[in-house]
């Protein structure tokens, strides 16, 4: 974050916390939520993806990610992780409180799944509502945060419809890259066809998630200014190489060419998803520190002189 | 009903920040925290340049998005508007600091507490005083200064303020001073197409 806030001064316009008239960064949402954010979206969507197909390592591999990681990188980033609980109190307003919501019915039960297939230690009757609220706790967390970052009006980049849309798509592509990694093997063994639909499901959404970056990118280049200046620094300034490189190539296209000529097999599937979940992070990180607010006017502006 | 905003008459503001320091030492904010800030502007081109300034603090919007972000309920609205932050709801998650767009909520850092203003935790009297009405790990913010405003006063800024740029009053009752100002000589709401319905208005 120094670096990035010596550059917040740098930069021409940009003017830190200087009692000047320009633009800034937001600062508060750094790397810990943005990790947090990861984990909640890769673990909810490798958790949907592994109850679809019933594959049990992937359900507890998302319950793990989710219940562990993102709860650990949440409470890093907290001001008061003490009081983390309260969050749960405005669920009518907040889709901070309503992601929550989700997490506590996913991680809960989604554990009494687990624990109804491993041991078979729960009753008939709540095994079927413990598979469809555990699903629909990890529908909510899959989404989430996207709404939370979209409902930032301050925030002209984040201010989108593409950003629950992004969340989705990228949780549910690292949950089936991971699928594959876990189980590509048992997969390939036991039914082909099944390896077949998950691998040309996870290039479509590969595809939808690089269109989505576009999207994102032409709306910020036609939007505010704020939006402009996150454009800019997305494409052409100091967070260009690690989001042209790093979240575009290593996270979309190079594992869309993998997939597509490379030979179905674990090396090249565990690359795959490798790459996948290095750009998606990326793209976390990055999306963050690209946030930028819209200058508030100076009387010259508003008043036309 | 009452609904308290406030008036900036940017042709008299002087940029002095004498604002800035009685909010500072009224709220007895800890180094690195404002309420308010006056900030800078040059415009045009040599020769003909001229520097402008513009003064800002929280604009305790109508429609306030750090409210409705707000998850634990920290944030609300009383009944004559002034947004108001409960430091002891707070869990400071900053939700609040990436909805509000005119970037006028503060972290309230573990240090900026125990090191003082003059560093090295030498508190002065004043600050040990007056830090304890914060919570490290809360985002605070401007509260139009509630208990002058309670008490029949003007917030701190507005009584210091020595050319009157600053005017406070209810925006409801038309024959305030801000209404006034605002009807007569057009008021202007910062950023406004970002919906929040502002209460502090620009005037020239």
């Amino acid at each position: 974050m120094a670096n990035i806030s010596l550059k917040n001064v740098l930069r021409p316009g940009f003017v830190g916390r200087t009692f000047k008239s320009g633009y800034r960064f937001q600062r508060y949402w750094d790397t810990p939520m943005a990790t947090a954010f990861f984990c909640g979206e890769s673990g909810a969507g490798v958790f949907i993806v592994s109850m679809l197909l019933n594959f049990m390592p992937g359900v507890i591999l998302g319950l793990l990610i989710t219940g562990v990681g993102k709860t650990f990188f949440h409470l890093s980033h907290m001001g008061v992780p003490s009081k983390s609980w309260r969050a749960i109190l405005r669920p009518d307003r907040s889709w901070i409180s309503r992601g929550l919501w989700g997490i506590i019915f996913f991680v809960g039960f989604g554990v009494i799944h687990v624990i109804s297939e491993l041991f078979g230690l729960v009753p008939e009757v709540l095994i079927k509502p413990a598979y469809f609220l555990g699903l629909a706790g990890a529908i909510v967390v899959v989404v989430y945060q996207g709404f939370a970052m979209s409902h930032s009006t301050a925030i002209s980049l984040w201010n989108t419809g593409l950003m629950p849309l992004s969340s989705m798509l990228y949780g549910l592509l690292s949950g089936v890259s991971m699928v594959m990694a876990l189980g590509v093997l048992d997969l390939y063994a036991t039914d082909e066809s099944q390896l077949l639909m998950v691998t040309l499901f996870q290039k479509i959404l590969l595809v939808a998630v690089f269109m989505t970056i576009l999207s994102l990118l032409h709306g910020a280049k036609h939007g505010s200014k704020g939006a402009r200046q996150s454009y800019e620094l997305l494409t052409s300034d100091f967070l260009a190489r690690p989001f042209l490189i790093g979240v575009i190539g290593i996270g979309t296209i190079m594992p869309f060419l993998l997939l597509m000529f490379a030979p179905v097999n674990f090396l090249t599937t565990l690359t795959a998803t490798v790459s996948i979940l290095f750009g998606f992070y990326l793209y976390r990180v990055l999306i963050f520190k690209a946030g930028v607010m819209d200058p508030i006017l100076t009387p010259a502006d508003m008043f036309g002189k | 009903m009452t609904s308290y905003g406030m008036v900036f008459d940017v042709k008299r503001c002087i940029g002095c920040n004498a604002c800035t320091v009685a909010c500072k030492q009224e709220n007895s904010l800890p180094d690195g925290v404002f309420f308010t800030r006056t900030l800078s502007a040059e415009v045009g081109e040599f020769p003909n340049v001229s520097r402008t300034y513009l003064p800002t603090i929280c604009n305790h919007c109508e429609d306030a998005p750090c409210e409705k972000v707000c998850p634990s309920g920290a944030t609300y609205s009383r009944d004559d508007g002034i947004v108001m932050v409960d430091g002891a709801l707070c869990i400071g998650c900053g939700s609040c600091a990436v909805a509000c767009p005119y970037d006028m909520r503060t972290k309230i850092e573990e240090t900026q507490l125990t090191n003082g203003l003059f560093g090295e935790g030498n508190l002065t009297p004043f600050e040990e005083q007056g830090y304890t009405r914060f919570e490290c790990g809360t985002f605070t913010k401007c509260d139009f200064c509630s208990e002058r405003v309670d008490a029949g006063k003007d917030p701190a800024c507005v009584a210091t303020c020595p050319t009157d740029a600053r005017v406070f009053g209810d925006l409801d009752n038309p024959d305030s001073k801000v209404s006034r100002l605002i009807r007569d000589r057009v008021g202007r709401q910062p950023l406004p197409e970002k919906n929040t319905r502002p209460k502090v208005f620009y005037i020239d």
